[in-house]
């Protein structure tokens, strides 16, 4: 989504209000006026004045006949909205069930879907995710030592 | 310097676990650098989580390698296929696709490789005298001077990166609130954690960078799949000839764009891709045959070809000496330095001079290698620009989770790199830049630090930010740098802001 810079202007605004009220309840120091909440409110306040400015901007741009909001090219193609989603999918995927599932299998699928969503031949698809799921698996497990979950791996293999 | 401490550094290198990792992290940097919409920052942000495990000096090694490598890759499927490998190739894009079609392919790329090799070179050169001596001036700096150190660096970010200064800043001011999260630096409360554990240590740096440079990338490219047909590629033939000639008539050229890809590079904020653009300016500006420029002439491709490859070695110079990045690869370097117990500064020259000599030794090892390295995957450019992006983009998407995984060794670092990669996917599509985030986010706590120490002697006084020497002058270069924005941003100004 492209937005009027009257609409960027006011999300920022609200951004910064929104910092502003969380700082409310920063603690302060006796004999010491210079607080955790010092740095903040001021970040705040600057980016206040840009959203403010922004806004200014926009506005006359919507006069000018600018729209508020407006679709950008790629999203026209409901193949590239799905493409993103796809990778979106994905990335959550791996935070709600990779403890669950383990590395391989999970990877193993996101690859799958992904490859078979962009095309790729079945055959090359299924030897390419099955070399990169373990390939990647054995680098960064057994060489690099990072805990991959192994999730329903532990029964499989 | 002694001369033991060089010996202590050339053993640190010489070790055939350090060149190996160099030969491999060359070629992952060339062939990163050589597919058009893999930056060289990605390549470091994905180096990372594997350079995480290695000692300092080859982990420092293999960024060093891969992303000169990556710089000039980036030039070669600009003359191929009119697409830069990397933004700091797309400044001379036009010009050495045209020059392909003259049939000067060979010279545009054996020039290109040579201009690389020497720019780097220089910048090399310029990194190993300069930083050093600075170091050694630095170590009087008190709070003020790094307060405007930092000011200055911030500045400039947006100064160059961005010709819409407003979102710039917008930019900067959220960068640096993300930095804000975790336990703040002069009291120890923790400030927007919401309760959460993780949060208390501040954003995890990595994954940051691997969703604001890698996901948001990684959008942009499964989004315009559609379309990127079959290419054709010309032949390469001997790269080297010619290259001589052209050198011996643009020297000066040479000379120039090296220069100004040091003094881009050693900005705060600004990389080889501005040196790029700035240098090629300048090259048609004081041509004499500026009516050349954009029909497949070699003269700029001198300037631009030196220049972006200097300034990669001189942005380290920031970097090591203050702790300020000079680019957004460097800034991602100063986070690997924290974790390896190098932290950047004055210090960093008195305590590890040895490690220092040897990241020095490897850039000059890394230009060096850029030559076979550089020769052979030009002459193998054919297979290397034919791999399916299809195949290609899911890989990187495992490669990003995985490494943002291993760095807090639980989702919370692929949390991060999500969260993070859809924001800054969005703020770039409605023209926000992204390097003014990644040096607040970089810079935020030290910024922070400096500033309320700074407050707190000077018991609320700004007067006293001018009262030392060096700050004083630090402080008034900012401040100009803040007025002349302003003077571009006003209605008198006629180079508006182009809409994104």
């Amino acid at each position: 989504m492209r937005f009027n810079d009257l609409v960027s202007g006011a999300i920022l605004i609200a951004v910064a209000l929104i910092v502003i009220v969380l700082t409310l309840n920063f603690p302060a120091f006796p004999g010491q006026n210079y607080g955790p909440a010092v740095f903040p409110r001021l970040l705040a306040g600057l980016l206040m004045l840009c959203g403010l400015v922004m806004g200014i901007r926009g506005f006359a741009a919507w006069r000018a006949g600018e729209p508020l909001a407006e679709v950008p090219s790629w999203a026209r193609d409901p193949a590239n909205i799905v493409s993103a989603l796809l990778v979106l999918a994905a990335a959550l995927a791996y935070i709600f069930v990779l403890d669950a599932v383990g590395f391989v299998p999970l990877t193993l699928v996101v690859l799958l879907v992904l490859f078979l969503w962009f095309k790729v031949r079945v055959p090359v698809a299924v030897v390419t995710a099955l070399v990169a799921a373990f390939g990647i698996n054995w680098f960064f497990a057994s060489l690099m030592r990072v805990p991959l979950p192994r999730g329903l791996m532990d029964w499989i293999l | 310097m002694t001369v033991d401490i060089l010996f202590q550094a050339f053993a640190l290198v010489f070790r055939w676990d350090v060149i190996l990792i160099i030969l491999a992290s060359g070629l992952f940097g060339m062939f990163v650098g050589a597919m058009p919409g893999l930056t060289a920052t990605m390549a470091t942000a994905l180096l990372i989580p594997v350079t995480f495990f290695m000692d300092p000096v080859p982990a420092l090694g293999a960024i060093v390698t891969a992303t000169a490598m990556a710089i000039f890759a980036g030039d070669i499927p600009a003359a191929m296929l009119r697409m830069p490998g990397t933004p700091a190739s797309a400044a001379y894009t036009d010009e050495s696709y045209l020059m392909g079609r003259k049939g000067q392919l060979d010279l545009n790329l054996g020039t290109n490789l040579v201009t690389s090799v020497l720019g780097g070179l220089i910048g090399v050169a310029i990194l190993v005298l300069a930083a050093p001596a600075l170091a050694e001036f630095a170590l009087a700096f008190s709070s003020f001077e790094y307060f405007w150190l930092a000011a200055l660096g911030l500045t400039c970010a947006v100064f160059l990166a961005t010709n819409d200064p407003l979102k710039g800043f917008a930019s900067l001011f959220l960068g640096l609130g993300l930095g804000t999260i975790g336990i703040d630096p002069a009291a120890g409360f923790p400030r927007f954690t919401f309760g959460s554990v993780e949060l208390m240590q501040g954003v995890s740096f990595i994954p940051a960078m691997i969703g604001m440079f890698a996901i948001s990338e990684l959008l942009r490219g499964v989004t315009s799949m559609q379309g990127s047909g079959e290419v054709v590629l010309q032949q390469v033939g001997n790269v080297f000839k010619g290259v001589g000639g052209v050198l011996r008539r643009y020297w000066v050229n040479f000379l120039r764009g090296s220069g100004i890809g040091v003094v881009i590079g050693a900005l705060p904020g600004a990389g080889a891709d501005i040196a790029a653009w700035i240098s090629y300016a300048v090259s048609k500006r004081f041509s004499k045959e500026p009516e050349k420029f954009g029909t497949g002439h070699v003269e700029g491709i001198v300037d631009a070809g030196a220049a972006n490859n200097s300034a990669l070695a001189a942005a380290w110079i920031p970097a090591l000496v203050f702790g300020i990045p000079g680019d957004s690869i460097t800034a991602i370097v100063i986070g690997v330095l924290y974790m390896k117990g190098m932290n950047p500064g004055p210090t960093v020259f008195l305590q590890n001079p040895q490690l220092i000599y040897a990241v020095f030794m490897i850039f000059v090892l890394a230009n060096l290698l850029m030559l076979p390295l550089g020769w052979a995957i030009i002459k193998s450019a054919k297979q290397v620009l034919r791999v399916p992006k299809n195949i290609l983009l899911p890989m990187i998407l495992i490669f990003c989770v995985v490494g943002s995984y291993a760095m807090t060794n639980s989702v919370y670092g692929i949390i991060i790199m999500l969260v993070l990669g859809i924001f800054a996917f969005m703020l770039e599509e409605n023209g926000f830049p992204i390097a003014p985030i990644i040096l607040g986010l970089v810079l935020g706590e030290m910024f922070e630090q400096n500033f309320i120490t700074s407050m707190i002697k000077s018991d609320g006084s700004f007067l006293a930010f001018f009262a030392r020497p060096i700050a004083g002058m630090l402080g008034v270069a900012t401040i100009a740098i803040w007025l002349i924005m302003l003077w571009r941003m006003g209605p008198w100004s006629k180079a508006r802001p182009a809409a994104v």
